[in-house]
């Protein structure tokens, strides 16, 4: 197989005049046509917003995708919703902002789960997106889309949104590298709210050494998102290297074999590598769904309320009145996991009910916390599975929303809990990638990216088949 | 005593003077063109975050201090949920349960007495925008949407309309001492909602009725008496109160049914998560103590005792901040407190009312006033003259002295400059000054006039008067006849 090089001169290339970003779009219509991956495809737009492509910086002339609920002016951000659907955004988020510094072109936006909301793209208003290393199954979600343009090779990194596994799910799923960050490490000034307290701006990226790259780039406190904080003085230079101590659970519960498999293999691995394993309990991982869910419908009803069609969005034509419009806009505007979780979460905020169900959701979520913290004093991260089953189908007819929803436990941890953690490719099932996912204390994902860089021995990722090639003849000379 | 006890809180909103909106940094401005001053995070577009103002919290802090509150050293934004067209995010950012300040006191001046009221609590919020009915359209206007109020809410310690209204002007006055609201209650810069309740002496509160669209402090004495009126009047013929919101017909002079019940709001209060609790150190509370002044009732207070001015003219003084600074700055000059107080709400005000301008954008400087006072009080110019010479600074934008020198005004107020044209006018008059020597006010005024038209602006009338005086009783009888 003709398998291209893909250091940052291939990237560059892809980028380097009018000529070829022109044809770097058309390239991905055409792979993407296959998988669906992108709602929006305009590197040409994207490289207009670019101050200075020829910069020196490692991400210097490097594409990427946006997940679509992620602002970039003059692309659409409509969060997978019908009721955004004719919404261009006026401004670009912070995160991307610094990419754009960094003169990193963004080339379109990146399909999802509606506003976040699920674990497999299939709740995307507009088509569902296929799984690159086989077409019948999902991506995961709801990053789908930026795990599977990353695993087909359409760019080298994308940004995702990690509410409860949100990057890291998908990411397990497409066989890419996806982290979520310590929590306001990353600003969300332009992240569209699904639940403020937990969700990041997340990374998705063929390897450890482009993850790294890109978080150093968006990380820091900004003045627009009052609730990010720069990373503690020093907190790189004491990252811990290898080899290490991880913790990992005692029995971990309901995982499909070859999961377990996969889980297992992982743990013996390490040993190889000499590192110390520690076996814990983490007594606190049957509350984590639904505490998780409580607090996060209870913010997404509230986030959520925006949406009336008055000031942006699909507007409900011919209404008598503003009440009528704004309840016909949002019925026909949302999709149902959506309505499911604002009625959700208004009916945990509901007084006399607030204390039953969202005050308790936050003590337990203190708990949680209290408990992560006390286990980062006995070992450097925590090795956990990212999700129980290594893939489903299409059609969701193999588990049910309730089902996936329970299946959030292992990767909603970190965000109850605010810390970094990273997806790695582990194993296979099948066809199927299977992943893992490393956990550190806060701002800690240097010691992260020093655990999977010698895990993977600096290899970036396995490609899924039939990636992005550079058809013959293309024009090379152009390419500096 | 009256049958009935009335308590009567109030609901105070008031815009805090940001340069800026309390969650971006649109310009806090009223009266620009509609949709002018809004960007995404106030229109409440998707992926926006707050950012809270800093100066709004100091505003605030600097009101819970003046107010006595116990400040909250960990104060947290909640999200108030309801669907409104004008609230662009469809959740109110405010306060619930740790707001800025809770508990505090203030005292005012009302019917004679000193009156102490308490305070529930005060809470930093965002305004809503604006919703227009042209015909049958609905427009919008978001300029307003995120600008900075603070709330303020008394406990119902209020036992009449008229003490609401006292209380009102004290607290507006209280407000723009500190520079955090303009008090303007007919623009909506400060606007005011009032509880009542009333019952039997004894048994405590009654039956609440909120009362809105109390556009000005005397609305709200009037439409608390009518309400009294009106409640009084169903309790005494055995009825019950019904627990409702009325609006103020200015028109009608009455209380009209708005909603019967409090449509049962659910707002499902819970914590911003967009924004940390706001934990001030001591550097913020140190700046926000030095930004407090002396407050207008003890400031008052303070010059009626210190400069011996009479309550009339304390009130005046200390009732705004920059002509209680003002004053303040010409006696340290060395300008007699009394009379400067008098003539800063004498002439002085007469004179910019003239000119329909105010102290602040005047010409006439703390040191002008003060040379002027002291270019009287040393006899070097009479108040005739000092009034002209004040009419020339706020023309022309000159000192008091170089006026003076320039106009030439001296010499024509000694007595041997006025004796002649004095002499002439008694001998004129002698009826006259038979009638002065016999006590009448009038006649004398008759003379002085007389001497002034002759002797021109520049003489003294205090003089005038006194040698007038002098003549009229110095005379002999023997003389006259």
């Amino acid at each position: 197989m003709n398998k291209p090089e893909r250091g940052i001169q291939f990237w560059r290339g892809l980028t380097a005049g009018a000529e070829q970003l022109q044809q770097y779009k058309e390239l991905l219509e055409v792979y993407d046509s296959r998988i669906g991956s992108f709602l929006e495809i305009d590197p040409v737009k994207g490289a207009a917003l670019i101050q200075d492509r020829r910069g020196s910086g490692p991400l210097a002339g490097v594409p990427f995708g946006v997940k679509d609920n992620i602002a970039v002016k003059n692309f659409q951000l409509s969060c997978g919703s019908k009721i955004l659907e004719n919404f261009i955004s006026p401004y670009t988020a912070t995160a991307v902002q610094k990419l754009l510094a960094a003169g990193s072109i963004p080339v379109g936006k990146l399909n999802l789960d509606e506003f976040g909301m699920g674990s497999s793209t299939e709740n995307s208003a507009f088509h569902p997106t296929a799984n690159p290393w086989d077409h019948a199954y999902v991506p995961g979600g709801s990053s789908g889309g930026s795990a599977a343009a990353v695993a087909a090779g359409l760019v080298p990194f994308a940004l995702g949104s990690d509410t409860g596994g949100s990057v890291r799910q998908p990411a397990a799923f497409c066989g890419t590298y996806g982290l979520k960050p310590t929590y306001g490490a990353v600003s969300r000034f332009g992240l569209t709210a699904y639940a403020s307290s937990l969700e990041c701006v997340g990374i998705l990226a063929d390897s450890v050494h482009t993850t790294r790259e890109v978080f150093r780039t968006i990380m820091g406190a900004d003045p627009l998102d009052q609730t990010s904080t720069a990373a503690p003085e020093g907190q790189a230079d004491t990252a811990k290297s290898s080899p290490c101590t991880i913790g990992v659970l005692k029995q971990p519960e309901g995982l499909d074999a070859a999961t377990e498999a996969v889980y297992l293999a992982s743990i013996e691995r390490m040993k190889d590598l000499g590192w110390t394993i520690v076996p814990i309990d983490l007594s606190t991982l049957e509350y984590v769904v639904p505490v998780y869910y409580t607090i996060a419908t209870a913010e997404a009803s509230a986030n959520l309320a925006r949406y009336t069609g008055i000031r942006y969005g699909v507007r409900e034509q011919g209404t008598a009145n503003h009440e009528e419009m704004v309840r016909l806009t949002r019925e026909h505007g949302f999709g149902n996991e959506v309505k499911l979780r604002i009625l959700l979460g208004t009916y945990v905020l509901r007084s006399g009910f607030q204390d039953q169900y969202y005050v308790r959701a936050q003590k337990i979520r203190t708990l949680i916390l209290r408990e992560i913290t006390e286990l980062f004093t006995r070992v450097d991260m925590m090795l956990m599975p990212v999700f129980p089953v290594s893939g489903f189908r299409l059609g969701s007819k193999q588990m049910t929303p309730f089902q996936q929803k329970m299946a959030d436990k292992f990767t909603a941890t970190a965000n109850l809990a605010g810390i970094p953690s990273l997806s790695f490719p582990a194993g296979k099932a099948g066809q199927l990638p299977v992943g893992m996912q490393l956990m550190a204390p806060v701002f800690h994902e240097e010691r992260l990216f020093n655990a999977a860089e010698v895990l993977s021995g600096g290899r970036p990722i396995e490609l899924a088949p039939g990636s992005l090639v550079l058809p013959d003849g293309y024009d090379a000379k152009a390419v500096r | 005593m009256a049958p009935f006890q009335t308590f009567i809180g109030l609901e105070i909103h008031i815009h805090l003077l940001t340069k800026t909106k309390v969650f971006c940094s649109c310009r806090s401005a009223f009266g620009d063109p509609p949709n002018t001053n809004v960007c995404p995070v106030c229109l409440g577009y998707p992926g926006v975050l707050p950012a809270v103002n800093r100066e709004a919290l100091k505003m605030a802090y600097m009101v819970g201090t003046a107010l006595n509150c116990d400040l909250s050293m960990h104060t947290v934004f909640e999200r108030k949920n309801y669907f409104y067209p004008d609230m662009p995010k469809n959740y109110q950012i405010s306060q619930f349960s740790d707001p800025v300040g809770r508990g505090g006191w203030f005292e005012f001046e009302t019917g004679g007495k000193i009156k102490r009221i308490s305070f529930h609590d005060i809470h930093l919020e965002e305004d809503a925008g604006k919703m227009i009915h042209d015909g049958s359209r609905t427009l919008l206007d978001y300029n307003r949407a995120g600008t900075s109020l603070l709330e303020i809410v008394t406990n119902p310690d209020f036992s009449s309309g008229e003490e609401a209204e006292d209380f009102l002007q004290a607290f507006r006055r209280l407000v723009r001492y500190l520079g955090v609201c303009d008090g303007n209650m007919e623009e909506g810069s400060l606007r005011c909602d009032a509880n009542i309740s009333i019952n039997r002496q004894g048994k405590g509160l009654g039956t609440k009725v909120e009362i809105k669209n109390l556009n000005s402090s005397r609305f709200v004495r009037k439409a608390m008496a009518y309400e009294y009126r009106r409640q009084a009047k169903t309790l005494k013929l055995g009825g019950a109160i019904v627990q409702e919101t009325r609006l103020w017909n200015e028109e009608k002079q009455k209380t009209q049914n708005m909603r019967t019940k409090e449509a049962a709001h659910d707002y499902r209060y819970f914590p911003e998560p967009d924004l940390p609790p706001f934990c001030p150190d001591e550097g913020f509370l140190m700046g926000v103590a030095e930004a407090v002044p002396e407050l207008p009732f003890f400031r008052k207070q303070r010059f009626g005792r210190q400069y011996g001015l009479t309550a009339e003219l304390a009130d005046f003084i200390a009732d705004e901040k920059f002509r209680a600074d003002f004053f303040e700055v010409c006696v340290d000059e060395g300008a007699d407190p009394a009379e400067t107080a008098k003539w800063l709400k004498g002439e002085v005000a007469k004179q910019l009312a003239r000119r329909e301008a105010d102290l602040e954008g005047s010409f006439l400087s703390s040191f002008r006033m003060a040379e002027l006072m002291k270019l009287l009080g040393s006899g070097r110019i009479h108040a005739n003259i000092g009034r002209q010479v004040l009419e020339l600074v706020l023309d022309e934008d000159m000192d008091p002295v170089r006026l003076i020198e320039r106009e030439e005004f001296a010499g024509s107020d000694d007595r041997e400059a006025l004796g002649p044209v004095v002499d002439q006018v008694l001998s004129n008059n002698r009826e006259a000054v038979l009638q002065v020597r016999d006590g009448s006010q009038k006649a004398l005024g008759f003379l002085m006039g007389q001497v002034l038209k002759t002797a021109g602006q520049q003489a003294d009338p205090k003089l005038v008067r006194r040698i007038l005086l002098d003549a009229c009783h110095e005379e002999s009888p023997a003389r006259k006849d």
